[in-house]
């Protein structure tokens, strides 16, 4: 590490639309989001690289009692992805249903489905969701 | 590199546990302070074994939730309490396993030789937080709670991006299984209802859990005869769909401890050494992990722990696993190799999980019932499988008295750890 900030830099590539992860120089796996050694095999030998924002998702739910912070987004569909380059994810979905359990039960039955990063500001911070 | 076999045994030849419940109105535990929460435990873990705090070599002491006890530091601001001054001791944590992790810890103490009794004492105070007048104490914001309970979730990613434990840990794992198994989520339902009355059941016939009512009791009171109605009903909302409330922990206030001594002393002080015989423990960093229903971080302590203690899923006769999500009985238990892959939800629906069961679960009511007092839980998960092993359960006690029992512990978020307990002869 040379002082540099890898969680800075995925939050400022967000800014310009872009989303960061690692590859893995020695198991070739990618991690997401950017920490500083590979996620599956633990190696240092990473780069950072951009992310397709291609995933599927696998699962979500809405929480009846959400963080603090995300009180005034509630309610919101929070999700689990597994992005096309492999690692799985769990971030807040857009585009879905949270209300009528009949209509989630619905599409829960046609899971897993496609669904494509988007780069939106929840809570004062931009993040990766991802929409059905 | 590891190693397999300690160069000694080592035995819990004594347990304690408070009542869990709530300081503000608990009896047994009402009115006390965090130390004296603390104390009750492990002075009744001192009188199981016999031992008195000079026989004491160490003392571990784990506690999770500094916001609400105000402490850190737990080994010098509870030595004197303990009668340990100026003992070796230390505060260890690995959240709501921590109390699961130190019988590691002691077994390990013990194996290098290095000392011979130890005292394990978990404690958490977390409904309530101290003020300027002690011991007095005020009740704890629930959704303050959540936010300092977080800090156990990765900050710099996961919690903006949305984090949220009772759909990650509770709605996916269940989801995932009704879609694996092609079960439909009503069918999902009538499970979770099914595990629930077992769970409430095993609960009333432990003095010192939580839940004091059944489910039948607890819809009676509410003017609701049928407890699949009240299931049903307003009175259980979603925590996160299709998860519902009921399914949830019990947060609470309670202490937990055990006396580990080696092994080849153990029957100085009980007839019926309980020997710590595998342990295993593994870390993840938050709750995405490839396979909602076999995630590694539990499969490889179980199975490190098996190896460790020369066992196989089927010699387990009693299983405890952490189930702040209820979902987790049936996932674990299959994880475990105790029920089969699959097939588990059978044991729930038939209700063949309690004590009176072939396949008793949580006896004591696990994380909803006995409750969840974080730090506190490990401890209060081995005080009922020694307690079983021994044959002192009471009204709970399982028919067939556990020869080998497998107790595991998650801790946000995430490290697992499982240890096997082995009654001899």
């Amino acid at each position: 590490m040379s002082g540099e900030s890898i969680v800075r830099t995925f939050y400022a590539a967000l800014g310009e639309g872009k989303i960061l992860g690692t590859k893995c120089g020695e198991c070739g796996s990618y991690s997401f989001p950017p920490k500083t050694a590979c996620t599956e095999c633990g190696s240092r030998d990473i780069e950072v690289v951009e992310m397709s924002g291609d995933g599927e998702l696998q699962f979500y739910s809405s929480g009846g009692l959400p963080p603090l912070r995300f009180a005034d987004y509630a309610p919101y569909a929070y999700g689990l992805v597994k992005l096309k380059e492999g690692p799985m994810w769990l971030t807040m979905i857009k585009g879905v249903e949270v209300v009528d359990h009949d209509k989630m039960e619905a599409f829960f039955t046609t899971l897993p489905v496609a669904v494509k990063a988007k780069i939106a500001e929840v809570a004062g911070t931009n993040i990766v969701t991802f929409e059905v | 590199m590891s190693q397999l076999r300690l160069n000694r045994g080592s035995s819990i030849v004594g347990v304690g546990c408070t009542e869990f419940g709530n300081m503000l109105e608990t009896p047994g535990i009402k009115g006390l302070c965090t130390e004296e929460l603390a104390v009750k435990a492990a002075f009744e873990a001192l009188d199981d074994s016999g031992l008195e705090p000079k026989d004491i070599d160490a003392f571990f002491i784990g506690g999770v939730q500094m916001s609400t006890a105000h402490m850190f530091a737990h080994y010098s601001r509870m030595c004197d309490w303990l009668g340990l001054q100026r003992k070796p001791g230390l505060h260890f944590e690995t959240a709501c396993s921590t109390t699961n992790t130190g019988a590691g810890l002691a077994a390990m103490a013990i194996g290098s030789g290095r000392w011979d009794n130890i005292l394990v004492v978990g404690v958490d105070s977390i409904l309530s937080h101290p003020v300027d007048n002690p011991p007095e104490r005020v009740p704890q914001d629930a959704g303050e709670l959540w936010t300092t309970t977080d800090y156990g979730a990765d900050q710099e990613y996961a919690v903006p991006h949305g984090w949220d434990i009772a759909p990650g840990y509770g709605a996916f794992p269940t989801l995932a299984y009704a879609q694996r198994y092609g079960l439909t989520l009503a069918q999902m339902d009538e499970i979770m209802f099914n595990m629930h009355m077992t769970v409430r059941r095993q609960a009333v016939l432990e003095p010192k859990a939580f839940i004091k009512q059944d489910l039948p009791t607890l819809a009676a009171s509410v003017g609701i005869p049928d407890p699949w109605e009240f299931w049903n009903s307003q009175y259980n909302p979603y925590a996160a769909w299709p998860t519902r409330a009921l399914s949830c922990l019990n947060p609470c206030d309670g202490a937990s401890a055990y006396v580990v001594t080696p092994a080849d002393k153990a029957k100085q002080y009980t007839d019926t050494p309980i020997d710590i015989l595998g342990f295993d423990w593994a870390a993840y960093n938050g709750l995405a992990d490839k396979d909602p229903l076999n995630w590694d971080v539990d499969r490889l302590p179980f199975e490190g722990a098996y190896k460790m203690a020369g066992i196989a899923p089927a010699d387990i006769d009693y299983l405890s696993v952490h189930d702040c999500m209820q979902i987790y009985q049936l996932v674990l238990a299959e994880v475990a190799g105790y029920l089969e892959k699959g097939q588990g939800y059978k044991a729930f629906l038939e209700r063949r999980t309690g004590s009176d069961g072939d396949k008793p679960i949580c006896t004591h009511g696990g994380k909803h019932g006995k409750g969840h007092a974080f730090g506190a839980s490990g401890g209060s998960d081995i005080y009922e499988a020694v307690k079983q092993m021994k044959g002192a359960a009471g009204a709970r006690q399982i028919a067939k008295q556990p020869a080998i029992s497998v107790v595991h512990n998650a801790g946000y978020c995430m490290h697992t750890a499982v240890t096997v307990l082995g009654r001899r002869d």
